[in-house]
C-alpha cells in the first residue's frame, strides 16, 4: 500500500526477470530432479526443506507439460508460474495505457491478506505444504 | 500541543522513527490540536529491533515482511525461498529502516 506505482512495478519486473534468468539457467544446467544447485538458506543450513523448496523443479516440470509431477513436487510452483507469466503482461499493458490497475489489485490483495479469515487458512496451507515437503524429502 | 507533551512523546518514541524524520514529526505535533493527543499517545508502533530478530531467524520465509505489514512482499519472499537467499541478506540490513518508515506512515494518519 505504501508503494508508489513505479516502484512496485520496478520491483516486480526485476523479480520476474530474475525468475526467468533462474529458470533459463536451471534448464541450461539440466536441473531436473537428479542434481540441484542449492539456493535455499534453510535447506543449506539445517538440511530441512523450506515450504517453497522444489518450486524450481515444479515450474520446470510444468513447462515440460508434466502437470502431475509438478503438483507432486510443490503446488507453489503453479502459483509462481501464474505470477511470473501474467504479472509482466499486466504491468506492461498498464504502462502502455498509463493506468494503475495492477497497483490497485496489489493493494486490494494486501488488504485481504491482513484479514484473519483469509490469512489463517493460507498460513495453514503453507504449513501443510511444509510438512509434506519434509515428508517427501524434496 | 504544548512543548512538554511533544518532547515527552519524542523521548519515548524516538527509536521508532528515522532520525531525519523526527524534526518534522516534532514540528507537526507542535502545530496540531491538543484534542489529538490521546489518539497519538496511544498508537502502537512496530519495534525495529523485533523485526530485525525475526528477519534473522525467519527472514527466508518472509515473516519479517508480514510482520511490518508488507504482505505482498512477504508472499514474494515466501514463494522464492527468501529471494534465493539474497533478499534475505539484504533485508537483514534494510528491515529496520522499512519498519521505521511503516511507523512514520502510521503516525502520519494522525498528523494531517
Amino acid at each position: 500500500m505504501s508503494f508508489s506505482r513505479n516502484k512496485l512495478y520496478g520491483i516486480i519486473l526485476t523479480a520476474c526477470i530474475a525468475g526467468y534468468t533462474w529458470i533459463y539457467l536451471s534448464c541450461l544446467w539440466g536441473i531436473k530432479g537428479s542434481r540441484s544447485v542449492n539456493m535455499c538458506f534453510i535447506k543449506s543450513i539445517t538440511n530441512i526443506p523450506c515450504p517453497s523448496c522444489g518450486s524450481t523443479r515444479s515450474v520446470l516440470a510444468l513447462i515440460n507439460g508434466r502437470f502431475l509431477e509438478s503438483l507432486y513436487l510443490n503446488p507453489m510452483g503453479f502459483l509462481i508460474a501464474i505470477i511470473i507469466f501474467f504479472a509482466p503482461i499486466w504491468i506492461i499493458s498498464d504502462m502502455v495505457t498509463k493506468s494503475s490497475s495492477f497497483l490497485m489489485f496489489y493493494s486490494k490483495m494486501e488488504r485481504y491478506l491482513k484479514k484473519p479469515a483469509f490469512s489463517i487458512p493460507l498460513i495453514l496451507l503453507v504449513i501443510i505444504n511444509w510438512i509434506w515437503n519434509i515428508k517427501k524429502g524434496i | 500541543m504544548d512543548t512538554q507533551k511533544v518532547d515527552m512523546f519524542i523521548l519515548s518514541n524516538g527509536k521508532f522513527f528515522e532520525s531525519h524524520h523526527i524534526n518534522m514529526i516534532r514540528e507537526r505535533l507542535l502545530a496540531i490540536d491538543d484534542s489529538k493527543w490521546v489518539a497519538i499517545s496511544t498508537i502502537q508502533f512496530k519495534d525495529p529491533t523485533t523485526s530485525l530478530i525475526v528477519s534473522i531467524l525467519a527472514g527466508s520465509m518472509g515473516i519479517d515482511r508480514f510482520i511490518i505489514g508488507d504482505s505482498g512482499l512477504g508472499v514474494g519472499k515466501l514463494l522464492t525461498c527468501g529471494g534465493f537467499g539474497i533478499w534475505t541478506i539484504v533485508d537483514w540490513f534494510q528491515i529496520q529502516k522499512a519498519t521505521r518508515e511503516k511507523n512514520l506512515e502510521k503516525i502520519q494518519q494522525f498528523l494531517y
